[in-house]
């Protein structure tokens, strides 16, 4: 009854959150692909998304070594424009300068500490920001862009953020925000791939590095609307085994404690995550089994 | 041949009625907003003013965070995330009754079935059975398993009430599946009760003490009055008691029950379970699954024991009995053992303070902290990163995300 | 539903009808270009985003791949939307398989787009200009909107004359009012359903009447579009100074000042134009979405509605459907009746049109509830107007005296088949069919003897 015209909002409008990966250790290290034209291959992918509909939106978060921050928000940026950059396109001057300002403000935050071999960046906090960000743009009423996620990547997983970037992964599935993910590093990534899996976005690793924009244009330009008649990447098989918590090793069968569903390869006496002791081992399996033969089959 | 057009027509004029329906429905339907009156409250002067639904819903956020905490904050957090319960409904005529609207029935099932999924959303490794008590017995409707879908479609389809109700059978109907169950799971049974009489065949009180020997732990949701057997049977076991005033309050209490319980170690035995991490099989290879019984082309996993194929996760394998799961379903219940801490409000003299004074916006969604008039709303802040959030982020954040983006973009030294 | 909106929708039509020679100048200016590229399908909007970089021709066969199997229909009109506003060219090589190569103009454009980023048509008067607070020009443009309208409806009515000339006035009002010899003009059906359109629609209407209409001023269309195009990539509270107009396009802005697109100022040398809101929405309004704008509309369960406004406008459009019973100083109480109703029906507005209006004004405080207008008085007005349709007249022919029973059961089977069998009595065998098929019925009856 409720017939509030629903196509008053077009269907392809998006809000994009970029989350943009900015850790020195990588980017120094980065033969292949400089980070000054990796950065001018992503301000045109921004462009053309803000292109293709006055309403889309463009929010950019870095995801430092140290910390993480927005740099840029294409809905406030009409706001800042003064007279005096005028001719400038905001875009450019905007973006740029905060992005300086975070990584000099990453790279002091890093100064006191001493190096680690973790060449990780904290995309587990970007992820987080970016899914507070869309839930207030859901917030804002009943029309408001589709949002998705993108997450430019090169710098490896970093396994102590393994639970909070599972904790924002099934954030983002249950409030249906597609996570994509571009991997430009060396080897693929084991977290972007689950993330991208689970909550139905694309992953892909580009094979050409300098033809970056053109896969950026191609795969993730795609609103979601389009996504049901236009071809994407498939998403490749993702290995869903587990790895154990005492040796790290892939595992197909293992041991859980019923406690706290800590990981083992073999059978201990006690858990070394929160320090249960077991009973007798196996007896599990066997009683399970026994259950099952008595309760007939739904 | 006559007969065959009056059949016809008779079809135009029911297809005709029900083009009209939503016309001709009118007088019966119910219409929202009914109990505007309730969505009023008092100021001190004496006026009246519509409620402030977000910082209620906030204030009683905070409440129910804060209980939730002091209950764990005691010592290491242990959690029965291996859960085995039973959803017992009762269908007998009380639950016809319609102060509930349509009726308590209509809405206890619709609650359950939103309850089912928010349940297996929660606890991917547990289980769940639903038992019905109609007619003065109790009958099991699903057995103990792992499919939302399964459960949700047998309830739908037996949604009928009629008779008395008998508590006593209902308890020793679960017991008897529940004194099955492996040492480390947690027996637990949830039921909705609609009637303010029990008619038993037997003492009552017996078969609460052999549910409180056997560690089951047994909650009541009400649905009419507060009855004492409900609240004896909850206190001797360790449940919960509560009677839902209205809908909503229904709906919000037999929530409470989707995350799971604080494990009492005397009730569920810690021990390792064996599992088996499926790989996916091939994409095109064909082979028959044992789930459905067919022949399958592609997307399925393979059992590492019997290297059987089954079709979804989490499951049990149908050839061996290994319970088989992914890896993110373990990761889906790490957030109940590694929770975040409650944030802190601001208060007034704090935000006063001048090296807090830079920060404006929320530092998850970025929304301005201050209200029009330049006075800063609400706000709370995260005891360890000190970054402030605005109140909506806070619920998002422990609600559903269970990370602080503060926290997160600090590497932890 | 009303004719008038799905004119509005089109004015992508109205640029792809114009020459190839003169759209190939209007792809010269960049902003028609990124214009035109969003009012595109969002298919062809990727397509064009997608081989932006490519150099050659690109075959369609390629493009095909790109689509899903069910997306082969939005494909072709994706393709055919494209080549019409003469963005593909298509080139067909010897083996005859056609291949599809970007507007050059176009193309060039476009990636300088992408590459340097939006860059603002004309640059800002230096900050000496006082310039109104993003409120005060809303609030203008409202206004100057609400006049105009008023104006065109009821010319008597207006607080200030306009200096859009009477001929103009009169072009706009073809359509919407109906004047007949010397009685006052009466709005016409579509002029009803204009008033309850939203304003960027409404606007939309009058900005096509006034392009259809600039040769007999003798402007040229293209350079109207590509100007009224342009307009709404400034910046909303700038001032621009009007020196960097062409003559033409300064005699255009002056009528648009009366409609509320720019506000004109004028120092001491100087003057300059400031576009409002409704100007930079002009290529939003291109595509189907809209902009929401804050309601002033609350309807009770009791049939009774006020109506927080001060515009003598809003007041004239609840008129249309509702009895004004009171106006305050900022309100006006009125009351939806059965008469205000039927009156409106007699006039041609549907009850969809009235609540879908309701809805859409709602006032903030009841905007946020659902649903914002009460569902008694919805399923009323719906009600009312099922009253006055109760009977529907088909004109039919009756036939009876069948010679036999199966004369007649074939006879109904047939006017069944062709779908024109209103009503039937076997006992007394007499059948009544459809005017229009009577002649194939009679044909079917004479083949039976």
């Amino acid at each position: 009854m409720t017939s509030v015209p629903s196509k008053l909002y077009s269907d392809d409008v998006s809000l994009v959150v970029v989350l943009l990966d900015t850790n020195p250790f990588f980017w120094t290290a980065s033969s292949s692909l400089p980070f000054s034209q990796f950065l001018s291959h992503v301000m045109a992918f921004v462009n053309s998304i803000l292109l293709l509909n006055q309403l889309n939106q463009v929010v950019v978060i870095a995801s430092g070594y140290n910390t993480c921050d927005y740099i840029y928000d294409s809905s406030s940026d009409a706001s800042q424009l003064g007279p005096e950059n005028g001719k400038m396109p905001s875009l450019y001057s905007n973006l740029l300068q905060k992005l300086e300002d975070f990584m000099i403000k990453d790279e002091k935050l890093g100064k006191d500490q001493s190096q680690r071999a973790i060449k990780s960046s904290l995309l587990s906090g970007s992820m987080s920001m970016a899914l507070c960000y869309i839930q207030r743009v859901f917030r804002s009423g009943p029309f408001h862009p589709q949002p998705r996620i993108l997450c430019l990547q090169g710098s490896p997983d970093g396994p102590e953020q393994y639970v909070a970037v599972m904790n924002a992964i099934f954030s983002a599935q249950r409030s249906m925000v597609p996570i994509d993910s571009c991997y430009v590093g060396a080897h693929n990534s084991a977290f972007l791939q689950q993330a991208s899996y689970i909550t139905g976005g694309v992953y892909v690793k580009p094979q050409h590095l300098d033809g970056l924009f053109q896969y950026l244009t191609t795969v993730f330009a795609t609103d979601l609307h389009s996504r049901s008649f236009i071809q994407l990447p498939r998403p490749a098989g993702v290995d869903f085994r587990a790895s154990c918590f005492c040796h790290k090793t892939t595992i197909d069968m293992g041991y859980i404690c019923s406690v706290c569903l800590s990981i083992f390869c073999n059978h201990h006496k006690k858990c070394s995550t929160c320090g249960s002791v077991f009973g007798q081992a196996q007896s599990d399996t066997s009683s399970a089994s026994d259950l099952k033969r008595k309760a007939p089959e739904t | 041949m006559a007969n065959n057009i009056a059949e016809k027509r008779r079809q135009q004029e029911e297809d005709d009625e029900e083009e009209d329906g939503d016309l001709d429905g009118w007088g019966e339907r119910n219409y929202a907003d009914e109990r505007s009156w309730e969505a009023l409250q008092e100021d001190e002067s004496g006026l009246l003013r519509p409620l402030d639904n977000k910082a209620m819903y906030h204030a009683q956020y905070r409440r129910r965070l804060r209980s939730l905490s002091t209950a764990s904050n005691s010592q290491r957090i242990q959690k029965g995330l291996i859960r085995f319960l039973y959803i017992v409904l009762d269908l007998s005529r009380a639950a016809s009754v319609m102060d509930f609207r349509p009726s308590r029935m209509a809405v206890v099932a619709k609650n359950v079935e939103a309850f089912i999924r928010e349940f297996f959303d929660q606890n991917p490794l547990s289980q769940i059975a639903l038992v019905i008590i109609k007619d003065g017995v109790a009958y099991s409707l699903t057995d103990l398993g792992g499919s939302p879908e399964s459960h949700v479609k047998a309830l739908m389809a037996k949604l009928e009430c009629s008779g008395d109700s008998s508590l006593q059978n209902a308890l020793e109907l679960v017991h008897e599946y529940l004194d099955q169950i492996p040492s480390y799971g947690n027996r637990e049974v949830l039921i909705l009760y609609s009637a303010l009489t029990t008619c038993d065949p037997g003492d009552i009180m017996e078969t609460i003490q052999k549910c409180k020997k056997s560690k089951m732990r047994c909650s009541v949701i009400g649905l009419s009055a507060e009855m004492f057997i409900c609240k004896h049977l909850c206190q001797e076991t360790g449940g919960l008691y509560s009677v839902a005033l209205d809908e909503s309050h229904f709906k919000e209490l037999i929530m409470e029950h989707a995350p799971p319980p604080p494990a009492i170690a005397e009730f569920a035995i810690a021990n390792l379970i064996k599992m088996g991490f499926p790989q996916r099989a091939a994409e095109g290879s064909i082979s028959i699954c044992s789930c459905h019984k067919e022949c399958k082309v592609g997307e399925g996993y393979i059992c590492p024991r019997c290297k059987a194929r089954v079709c979804e996760l989490p499951t049990e394998c149908r050839i061996c009995g290994l319970t088989l799961v992914s890896s993110p379903h373990l990761a889906r219940s790490y957030h109940h053992l590694f929770p975040i801490t409650p944030f802190d409000e601001v208060t007034p003299s704090r935000q006063n303070e001048p090296h807090r004074r830079s920060q404006k916006t929320c530092f998850g969604c970025q929304q301005g902290l201050v209200n029009p008039g330049n006075k800063p709303s609400l706000h709370v802040t995260c005891p360890k990163c000190k970054q402030y959030f605005c109140l909506d982020c806070d619920i998002y954040i422990h609600e559903s995300l269970h990370n602080c983006p503060g926290c997160e973009s600090l590497r932890a030294s | 539903m009303p004719q008038v909106r799905i004119i509005a929708k089109n004015f992508m039509d109205m640029v792809a009808s114009l020459p190839a020679m003169k759209l190939d100048s209007l792809y010269q200016n960049a902003y028609i270009c990124e214009a035109i590229l969003r009012s595109l399908p969002p298919l062809a909007k990727k397509y064009v985003v997608q081989i932006l970089f490519f150099d050659g021709p690109v075959s369609g066969k390629l493009l095909e791949q790109w689509v899903l199997d069910d997306g082969v229909t939005k494909h072709r009109v994706a393709i055919d939307r494209l080549i019409q506003l003469r963005i593909f060219i298509e080139v067909t090589d010897k083996k005859r398989e056609s291949s599809y190569k970007l507007n050059q103009t176009f193309q060039a454009n476009l990636q300088k787009h992408l590459t340097n980023g939006g860059v603002l048509p004309r640059e800002t008067m230096a900050a000496t200009v006082k310039l109104p607070s993003s409120e005060d020009l809303d609030t203008y443009a409202l206004e100057q909107w609400e006049c105009f309208l008023l104006l065109l409806i009821s010319s008597g009515q207006a607080e200030k004359p306009t200096s859009l000339s009477s001929s103009m006035m009169k072009i706009f009002q073809r359509g919407l009012l109906s004047q007949r010899d010397r009685d006052a003009p009466r709005l016409t059906e579509g002029g009803f359903q204009f008033l309850l359109m939203d304003t960027n629609a409404q606007l939309w209407y009058i900005i096509r009447e006034y392009i259809s209409n600039s040769e007999e001023r003798g402007t040229d269309p293209a350079d109207l579009i590509s100007f009224l195009l342009e307009l709404s990539f400034h910046v909303t509270g700038e001032a621009y100074n009007i020196n960097t107009l062409t003559e033409i396009q300064r005699n255009t802005i002056k009528d648009l000042a009366e409609l509320g697109l720019v506000k004109l100022q004028q120092g001491r040398k100087e003057s300059w134009f400031i576009p409002t809101k409704l100007a930079t929405n002009l290529s939003v309004s291109l595509t189907d979405s809209s902009s929401r704008k804050q309601g002033y509309v609350v309807v009770e369960t009791n049939f009774r509605l006020y109506a927080y406004s001060t515009s003598k406008l809003h007041c004239e459009i609840l008129r249309l459907f509702s009895k004004i019973e009171y106006q305050l100083p900022n309100l006006i109480v009125g009351a939806i009746t059965k008469e205000s109703l039927y009156s409106a029906f007699e006039n041609g507005i549907t009850s969809d049109q009235i609540i879908s209006f309701l809805q859409q004004n709602a006032h903030p405080r009841v905007a946020e509830r659902l649903p914002s207008v009460p569902e008694n008085v919805t399923d009323q007005i719906r009600l009312w107007e099922a009253d006055l349709n109760r009977v529907e007249i088909t004109p039919a022919h009756l036939y009876d005296e069948f010679p036999s029973k199966d004369t007649f059961e074939a006879a109904c089977d047939y006017a069944r088949e062709w779908n024109g069998l209103l009503w039937e009595d076997s006992k007394k065998m007499r059948v009544v069919v459809k005017a229009e098929i009577h002649m194939n019925m009679r044909e079917f009856l004479r083949g039976q003897k």
